[in-house]
Formats: structure tokens, C-alpha cells, sequence
């Protein structure tokens, strides 16, 4: 079978922050310390050699960027300094622009411009939506009906329009994953009761991130505080935009806030906080390998939740104890990072929340497959004479 | 002549003021015109022909370190122009060596030879000095022995300089060579002797090197010869005084694997072949002659002498030759493949001393063996002649080579020994698994390849992928690796690891270089004149360098690079002529000379042959 070649796809991922992949020689180290490396799964140095040869339609229906949580080892181990980890990060970068069907990804992660002024450009607009329509006329502290800031049920058809828009294109994008790593990808014959079999695994990687954990089973002293802190911060994160697209009514129902509401918000806020200062941290004081570098796309992905974390903890507070016309503008502030923030979610880095369960998923599902193959090849060895 | 000069470089020369070249070459007889092209400039054949026709240019003079590389272009805008293009002068500053203390100077000058079309080697040649008859060769492994027999052999005195207590080097530990596995000794001890026993080479062991004054062809060199405190001419090696000794220490010459006395000999071939005492280690001598001192007494030939004290020895010679060789880099500081803190990961080295006939196993293969130490009241790990042969063993290569992070160079010589100790291992212990990890196999030399195409038929397990680490499961010590080829990651359990360790430039070479006034390149080794011309010569006349000091190589390359040392020894003492070195010569000197050919040619210089 004939596969395309593009020789100029690995300067085209220089934008993706691919930038020495040029220098591997292919000694194996990298696998070698890689915890998730396998029999099946043998990455980083082998899809460095994919790079390298420019097999492009080959590396878009491949698993293992996806199973790799980045580490670092193989960097800190490299002897070209050639950047396995970071060759991977890339590449998960790239796969997302890969399957964004509309080509909005791939013009955010080539120019960190684009995004910002694109970022710039809703926040205005929905700076200049919010003065006309809710400041104007209301305040923040009336829920509802005349002098009403934002009433909540508006806020609510508002949040589930936006949530359906970004379901339909994140479903298009996964359809497009499975296509190509399942059908594209998969050479062996897949019975279809072997996605029954691994469904589980969907919840399992979603809510534990067991695999993040196994990153440390060969390091020696564990670092274990990435995993806690992505943990933390993706499980707030969910809860957070749980209460904000199903329970927003109960969020605004007046001064009485229910009790489930609020110890929920405060765990996500504990979780959201220390992640996203934990993350801006690391990447300024670059210590470990996994954050020296950092792509346009990472810096306005932490900055940008950053900012929605603390000004909805300003508008809380004032909103608390009583001072209306600081929470009224907080508020907006809010709303300016949080409406550029869900509209760009399926063409970021953000998409990854659903992407790498779903990798986990059809990665069990293809390891299965083809031990199921060479099981059945063994048993039925053909004997040439 | 019309001559017209213009800059073009390649890089972007450090070393060089390039505008103040040009002020000089504008004022030059003949020249009319100097431009600056800069660096890696895009040069219009139209724009220079328009200037060439414009400025009514006869010559042309390309001045840069490589103009070599734009004489294509000028060529075609002479021609266009309708000049000679006979008359495109090349001033090459890399060729000419305009590098280093007097490279403006030397730049200037070539530059001036070119714009009178007077070649520069005809004009810069060095006044000479008349050159001492005997040579200083500092380092007595192979290479320095190679230079000495061969200097001695054509009559001339030699002073052989080692700073251990016997020559031979790291040659003398090893067990056999590659490709031909002959025994290493076998080569050496003959040559070893020759060097004892030769009336021309003066030897001094245990001695190093502390001052160096002069200039070539008259170097004074003062030698700290260290006090051996046992009389050479009459010990006859008899031992006595290692039965008496109390003091136990790791022994240099096996690696650090085993223990010697704090008198002792470093092996039995050692030359001279006498005893020595380790001042470092002795009771005596650390106690200011207060404690111990029993071998004294055991002697019957009544040659220690515990208060022997250093002597400086001051020496003329013409010629020096480095000969420096080498040390393995420490690679307890690669954490990843547990050296020293697995006992059974061996070090190159370490394992050819273990392999080795005449090492304290006898030449056996063995794991180590632990045993409680009363003294330090701990378990340690020794190697005993007793010990268990191991039944796998794993071979890493390019550890700390080819690394950015240790010694960016290959080591040259680790893929080929590494493959020569599978050999040694499935001779001499059957059934044994031995697995060899690489990246590249370098089998440059002549019957290299055939070499280690054999060891891949013998039945080593030959796998083309880097071990990254060497982890302990359970008192196993297991190696994970990749294995490329097959596109498979393979794990096996292993007795023995042996790591072909880079090697690095001897520690003692930057005092020696910064006495002699000569270069380093950016590794540490002593760097030639010109890596393809001369590799043999430094920037300093009469300073040679052999061997692995100037960078890794094999036993052949070492002889054959010590024998040619030799023969720049003997050309500069029997031609008669004396010896300069090109910094002797000023740059007036030089354009005096060239204006004396010019004019003498007739504005052309003529080749008269």
C-alpha cells in the first residue's frame, strides 16, 4: 500500500512548536523511559521517524500522541536535545486542527495573533451587547422580570444555544477522530462488540486520569503534583461548566443561594484556582520540562481561564456583600472572557478534555483487535511447503 | 596594476576587524578600489561587471576565509568585462591561518601577497632557529613510546616523561585488540622494553612537566620528578616488601577493581621494573617518618629508602610531542545506569582489566561476590576469582558520547571494543546471552566491518536501540530498550552491564596546554595545525601532538600518527636549516618581500618551474 509523502510537513509543524525534530537519530532512549511505551503503542521516537519521513496521512491516524501526558522524561533524557515531549505536545496540537473540520483551529494554533485579536474582537462585542442591553437598563441583584440586569432564564437559553453549537461541532471532530484513527487507522477487522467491551474505560480515563499517574511509575523521586493539579483543575473545571449550562437558574435564584450549589462552586473555585496558578507558575519559571515551552495557544488557554476564575470570584464577592455597581462591571468583565472562551472551546487546546478519553478508548479497542488477530493467525497458521 | 579588493565572507569572522583590513589593503600600491561585501553576500554578476569596467579593474583580489566560493562569480563578471581572468587573486585567511594572536597581522599580509599576485608561502617563510637534537615526549602510552623508539632509532636523545610509575599507558591494561584479537601485551611489553633498555631515551616516571620556556627548536623544560623512594637500578622485584605492608588501597592500573599495597609495582611487565611506594597512601611518609617503615628492613638489597625526596630536573630539548592520551568520563554522574550503585555494572575499563590473563581473576568472567568489611563494618561488593560467571550480559554503547548533555563527539573506538568484549565473553564462558545496544555501528577501519559482521553471525544478540536505563527488580538487574529493527521493545534480565563510556581529554591537559601556549578546541583536546594537512603539528613550531590527546582513535591511528611524529622531529633536526614558526615573521617583513618579488617579476610573479 502506496502512502502519501509531505516533505514540508515537519516545517509546517514548527508553528505547532515542533521545532528539532530534525535532530533525532533514533537511539530509542525516549521509548525506552517512557512508562506508557508498550508492545502495541511504541512512541515518542517512533513517531518522530514518522515526522521525519513526512508521513503525514500516517501520523493522522495514529493514537500515540494521545497517550502520551508529556512527562518530560524522554526530554530530560534526549542526548540530541531534540524534544520528544514537546514533538508530541505538537503533534496532539496538530491532530486537533486535523480533525476541526472547519480549519479554525489550525489558524489559531499557526498564529497566536489571530487568536488573541479574535478573542478581542467577541469580548468586545459582547462588551457592547451587555452595556446595551443589560447595564443600560438593569441591575445585577433584580433576577428577574423589569430592571432585571440579565435575567437568569434568558442566561439559561443563552448557556444551552452556546452548549448545543459547541456539542454539534465537537461531535463532527470526534466523528472525524474515530474515522480517521479507527477506519483510516486500524488495518485489522474490528468487531463491533469490542466497543461495548471498553466503553468503560470512556468514564474511567474521563474522571480519574489514572494513566496521568502511571507517567511517575519509573521516575524516581514521583512527581506526582502535575497529576493532582490537572486532576483538580479539569474535574472544577467540569463542575464548573456543569452548574453554569444546567444549573444557572439555581446560581442566580436570588440571595439564597441552595447549599449544593454553593459547596460545589466552592470546590470547582478551590480546583480552578490552584490549577491555573499552579500551570502560569510552571510556565514562568519553566523548572520542569514540561513547561519550558509554551506554545501562543497554552499561554492563552491558562491566562484566559485565569482571568474567568478570577473575576467570577470578584463578582461573587460583590455581588455578596452588596456592592452592586462593582459586581455589575466585574460581571461583564466575566462575561467578556467567558462568552470568546466557549465559542473558540472545540478549536483549542481545550478540545482534549474530550479527545484523550476518547483515545484511551479506541486505543484499548485496536490493542484488542489485533491481539485478537495474532491469536487467531496463530491458530490457524498456514504451513507453506 | 589596477587591483580592486573585495571582502566577501563566508561566516561571520570574530577574530577579524575587517574594516580596519580594508583601511590597510586601500593603502597598498596599486590598489584602487576596496569594498566591504559583508558577510554571505549576494553578489549581482552585472552590477559587478558595471563596477569592474567603471573602475577600469585589472585584478581582482577575493580577501575572506573561504573566496574560494565567489571566484565563480567574478570569474564571469571579468570575462564580461573583458579582463584577465587570469588575474583573480584568491586571499584565503582560513587557508593561511589567520587565526588566533596574529590574525589581523597574517590577514593583512595575505592580503597583500594577492593584490601583488605573489604567492603568500613563497614570501612568509620563518627565519630559523637552529633546533636542539634532543625531544621531550610528554606521555609514555603507545603514542609516546611509538615517537620514542622511532626518534631514538635515528640516533637522537629522547627524554620520555610518564607520570605514573610504569610506561605503557591504557594500551598496557588491555586484554586484546580489536579486529585481529591479538593480545595487547604481546604488541606492547617487546616495544615497553626497547624503551628500558634504549641508551637515546632518557625515562622519567613519575614525573611530570611543570615549566616549559623558549621558543622553537630551544625549549628549556623544567620536570618535578616525584621521589620513587625505591632504587631503580637495584631492585630486582623480588615482593618482599608487599608482604609487610599494611596499607591497602585501589589499584589505578586495574581500574579501581581491585586492591594493591602501598608499595607496589603497577603489574608485572611494568618498566621500569622496579617498585615504587605511593606517597600518597604510605604510614611512613604520611606521618613525617614517625609510623611503620617496615619494608625497609625486609629489603635484601637494601634499595628503599623512605626519605628519598623530589628532584627538578631541568632539560634543553628542540622538539616537544604531546602524547597525553586519555581518561573515561565519570560516569557515576549518568544517574540513569545505577554505576555504582549496582555492583554489577562495569565501567569499559573496569571490564577489560576483569577479562584480562594477567588480571587478579585470572582472565575469568565473573559477577561480584559481597563480603562483610570488619573494618568499615558494611557489606561491599569485590570482584573474587571464586565469583559466579554471569549467564547474561548487556552491552550499552555511546554512553555519554554522541550526548549533548556529556561529550557532544563519538568516541571512535567504544563500538568496536564493545564488540570485541561480546567476542571475549562467548569464549570464555559458554552458554552465556550477550546482548549489545547501539545506535550507529561505526566499523570505519580495515576489517572493521568483516569484524563485527562475524560477532553479529556468533550468536550476540546485536540491537540496534539505545538502552536509556538499567533498573533492579528484585536482585535482578534488567535492561529495557528498543529494539529498532524489529520493531519491538525488548526487556531482558541481566547479570553484568558493561558501559562503553566516552572518553574525554586527559585531566592534565589544560595546565599543559596553557604552559606550551598552544590551542584546545572546544572538547578539550589539543587541537592540530590543520585537521587534513598537517594533523600532526600545532600552531606552535616544534610542538607535536600523537595519539588520543588530539582527539579519540584507535591503536592503528595512534601508531601511525606517533610514527609520523617522529618523522617532524627528525626533518626539523637533520634538515640543517633550523626551524621558525610564521608568528616569527612581521607583516612589514612580508610586504617587503613581496614588493622585492614584484618588482623583480616585472609587476607578475612567474612560477620558474
Amino acid at each position: 500500500m502506496s502512502i502519501r509523502v509531505n516533505p514540508r510537513f515537519i516545517n509546517d509543524l514548527v508553528l505547532f512548536g515542533a521545532e528539532d525534530v530534525q535532530l533525532c537519530y533514533h537511539c530509542g532512549d525516549c521509548s525506552t523511559v517512557c512508562p506508557h511505551a508498550d508492545e502495541v503503542y511504541k512512541f515518542p521516537r517512533k513517531s518522530m521517524r514518522q515526522l521525519q519521513m513526512g508521513l503525514e496521512r500516517k501520523i493522522e491516524t495514529t493514537l500515540e500522541p494521545w497517550l502520551c501526558y508529556y512527562c518530560g522524561q524522554c526530554s530530560e533524557q534526549c542526548p540530541r536535545e531534540a524534544a520528544p515531549g514537546e514533538t508530541m505536545m505538537s503533534l496532539r496540537r496538530w491532530l486537533i486542527s486535523r480533525y476541526d473540520f472547519t480549519g479554525i483551529a489550525k489558524q489559531f494554533f499557526k498564529s497566536g495573533m489571530t487568536e488573541i485579536i479574535t478573542i478581542i474582537g467577541f469580548a468586545l462585542l459582547t462588551a457592547v451587547f451587555l452595556f446595551y442591553y443589560g447595564y443600560s437598563m438593569g441591575n445585577i441583584h433584580i433576577y428577574d422580570g423589569k430592571g432585571a440586569f440579565l435575567s437568569s432564564p434568558f442566561i439559561h437559553k443563552f448557556d444551552l444555544t452556546l452548549g448545543s453549537l459547541l456539542l454539534i461541532f465537537l461531535a463532527i471532530n470526534a466523528f472525524r477522530m474515530w474515522y480517521f484513527t479507527m477506519i483510516k487507522g486500524t488495518k485489522v477487522p474490528v468487531p463491533w462488540w469490542l466497543y461495548v467491551k471498553e466503553l468503560y474505560l470512556l468514564p474511567w480515563h474521563f474522571f480519574t486520569q489514572k494513566r496521568y499517574s502511571e507517567c511517575e511509575s519509573k521516575r524516581n523521586p514521583k512527581i506526582f503534583m502535575p497529576w493532582i493539579i490537572h486532576l483538580g483543575l479539569m474535574l472544577g473545571y467540569v463542575i464548573m461548566l456543569i452548574l453554569v449550562m444546567v444549573f444557572i437558574e439555581r446560581l442566580q435564584s436570588g440571595p439564597a443561594i441552595q447549599w449544593q450549589v454553593h459547596i460545589f462552586g466552592y470546590l470547582a473555585t478551590i480546583g480552578l484556582v490552584t490549577g491555573t496558578i499552579y500551570i502560569i507558575r510552571n510556565r514562568l519559571n519553566k523548572t520542569y520540562e514540561q513547561y519550558k515551552k509554551s506554545h501562543s495557544t497554552d499561554w492563552v488557554f491558562i491566562v484566559l481561564l485565569f482571568f474567568i476564575v478570577l473575576t467570577g470570584i470578584a463578582q461573587h464577592i460583590f455581588h455578596r456583600t452588596g456592592l452592586y455597581e462593582l459586581a455589575n462591571i466585574t460581571y461583564i468583565v466575566h462575561l467578556m472572557c467567558v462568552v470568546p472562551w466557549l465559542l473558540r472551546m472545540p478549536f483549542s487546546k481545550w478540545a482534549h478534555l474530550v479527545y484523550r478519553p476518547l483515545a484511551m478508548y479506541f486505543a484499548a479497542i485496536r490493542r484488542d483487535a489485533i491481539t485478537r488477530r495474532e491469536i487467531s493467525l496463530k491458530s490457524n497458521s498456514v504451513s507453506i511447503k | 596594476m589596477r587591483t580592486g579588493v573585495f571582502f566577501c565572507q563566508v561566516e561571520n569572522g570574530k577574530n577579524l576587524n575587517i574594516d580596519a583590513i580594508a583601511k590597510y589593503t586601500a593603502n597598498l600600491p596599486g590598489v584602487e578600489f576596496v569594498q566591504i561585501l559583508g558577510t554571505a553576500p549576494r553578489i549581482e554578476v552585472n552590477v559587478l561587471t558595471d563596477l569592474i569596467k567603471m573602475k577600469s579593474l585589472e585584478r581582482v583580489v577575493i580577501a575572506g576565509d573561504m573566496p574560494g566560493y565567489f571566484k565563480p562569480v567574478f570569474t564571469k563578471a571579468m570575462a564580461l568585462a573583458g579582463g584577465n581572468t587570469d588575474e583573480i587573486q584568491l586571499a584565503s585567511f582560513k587557508e593561511r591561518g589567520a587565526s588566533g594572536e596574529y590574525a589581523q597581522d597574517r590577514a593583512k599580509a595575505v592580503i597583500a601577497c594577492a593584490s601583488m599576485a605573489v604567492p603568500f608561502s613563497l614570501v612568509a617563510v620563518p627565519a630559523g632557529n637552529p633546533v636542539n637534537h634532543s625531544t621531550l615526549i610528554i606521555g609514555a602510552g603507545i603514542a609516546g613510546i611509538q615517537a620514542a623508539l622511532e626518534i631514538a632509532n635515528a640516533g637522537k636523545q629522547v627524554y620520555l616523561v610518564e607520570q605514573t610509575g610504569t610506561i605503557g599507558g591504557h594500551m598496557a591494561m588491555f586484554d586484546k585488540t580489536f579486529p585481529t584479537l591479538d593480545c595487547a601485551a604481546c604488541i606492547l611489553t617487546p616495544k615497553m622494553v626497547s624503551v628500558g633498555q634504549h641508551e637515546m631515551i632518557h625515562l622519567l616516571t613519575n614525573s611530570n612537566v611543570t615549566e616549559v620556556t623558549g621558543k622553537p627548536g630551544s625549549y628549556r623544560a623544567k620536570i618535578h620528578q616525584r621521589a620513587r623512594r625505591i632504587d631503580v637500578k637495584s631492585c630486582v622485584s623480588c615482593a618482599l616488601c608487599v608482604d609487610v605492608c599494611p596499607v591497602k588501597v585501589e589499584s589505578e592500573f586495574d581500574a579501581k577493581i581491585s586492591l594493591r599495597k602501598a608499595v607496589y609495582i603497577p603489574f608485572p611487565q611494568a618498566v621500569p621494573n622496579a617498585f615504587l611506594v605511593d606517597e600518597k597512601n604510605c604510614t611512613y611518609v604520611l606521618s613525617g617518618g614517625k609510623k611503620c617503615g617496615v619494608c625497609v628492613n625486609k629489603c635484601p638489597k637494601e634499595c628503599i629508602n623512605l626519605d628519598e625526596t623530589d628532584k627538578i630536573i631541568d632539560i634543553e630539548v628542540g622538539n616537544i610531542v604531546l602524547a597525553t592520551g586519555y581518561e573515561l568520563l565519570d560516569v557515576g554522574k549518568i544517574e540513569q545506569y545505577g554505576y555504582g550503585v549496582y555492583p554489577d555494572v562495569l565501567t569499559s575499563l573496569e571490564f577489560e582489566r576483569l577479562t584480562n590473563a594477567s588480571g587478579f581473576t585470572g582472565g575469568k568472567i565473573v559477577t561480584k561476590t559481597k563480603r562483610f568489611n570488619k573494618r568499615t563494618q558494611q557489606e561491599e561488593w569485590f570482584f573474587s576469582p571464586d565469583g559466579v560467571p554471569p549467564r547474561n550480559v548487556a552491552i550499552i554503547h555511546c554512553v555519554g558520547s554522541r550526548n549533548k548533555k556529556y561529550n557532544a563527539y563519538c568516541s571512535r573506538v567504544c563500538c568496536m571494543y564493545s564488540l570485541k568484549f561480546a567476542h571475549l565473553i562467548k569464549e570464555k564462558i559458554p552458554n552465556v546471552n550477550c546482548y549489545e545496544f547501539y545506535i550507529d555501528m561505526r566499523a570505519f577501519g580495515k576489517g572493521y566491518e568483516e569484524f563485527a559482521e562475524r560477532i553479529k553471525q556468533g550468536g550476540t544478540f546485536v540491537i540496534r536501540g539505545h538502552s536509556a536505563f538499567v533498573t533492579m527488580n528484585n536482585g535482578q538487574m534488567v535492561v529495557r530498550g528498543e529494539d529498532i529493527i524489529n520493531d519491538k521493545m525488548v526487556e531482558f534480565k541481566v547479570d553484568m552491564v558493561i558501559l562503553a563510556v566516552g572518553l574525554i581529554p586527559a585531566s592534565g591537559n589544560e595546565e599543559l596546554s596553557r604552559m606550551l601556549g598552544i590551542t584546545r578546541d572546544s572538547d578539550g583536546w589539543f587541537s592540530e595545525l590543520d585537521y587534513n594537512g598537517s594533523p600532526t603539528d600545532t600552531e606552535k613550531g616544534c610542538i607535536y601532538v600523537a595519539g588520543m590527546c588530539q582527539g579519540p582513535k584507535d591503536i592503528p591511528d595512534t601508531v601511525a600518527q606517533a610514527a609520523a611524529v617522529a618523522a617532524g622531529v627528525l626533518r626539523t633536526i637533520t634538515s640543517g636549516k633550523g626551524v621558525g614558526h610564521l608568528s616569527s615573521v612581521t607583516l612589514n617583513e612580508i610586504e617587503a618581500r613581496a614588493k622585492n618579488i614584484h618588482t623583480i617579476s616585472g609587476g607578475h610573479y612567474v612560477n620558474q618551474s
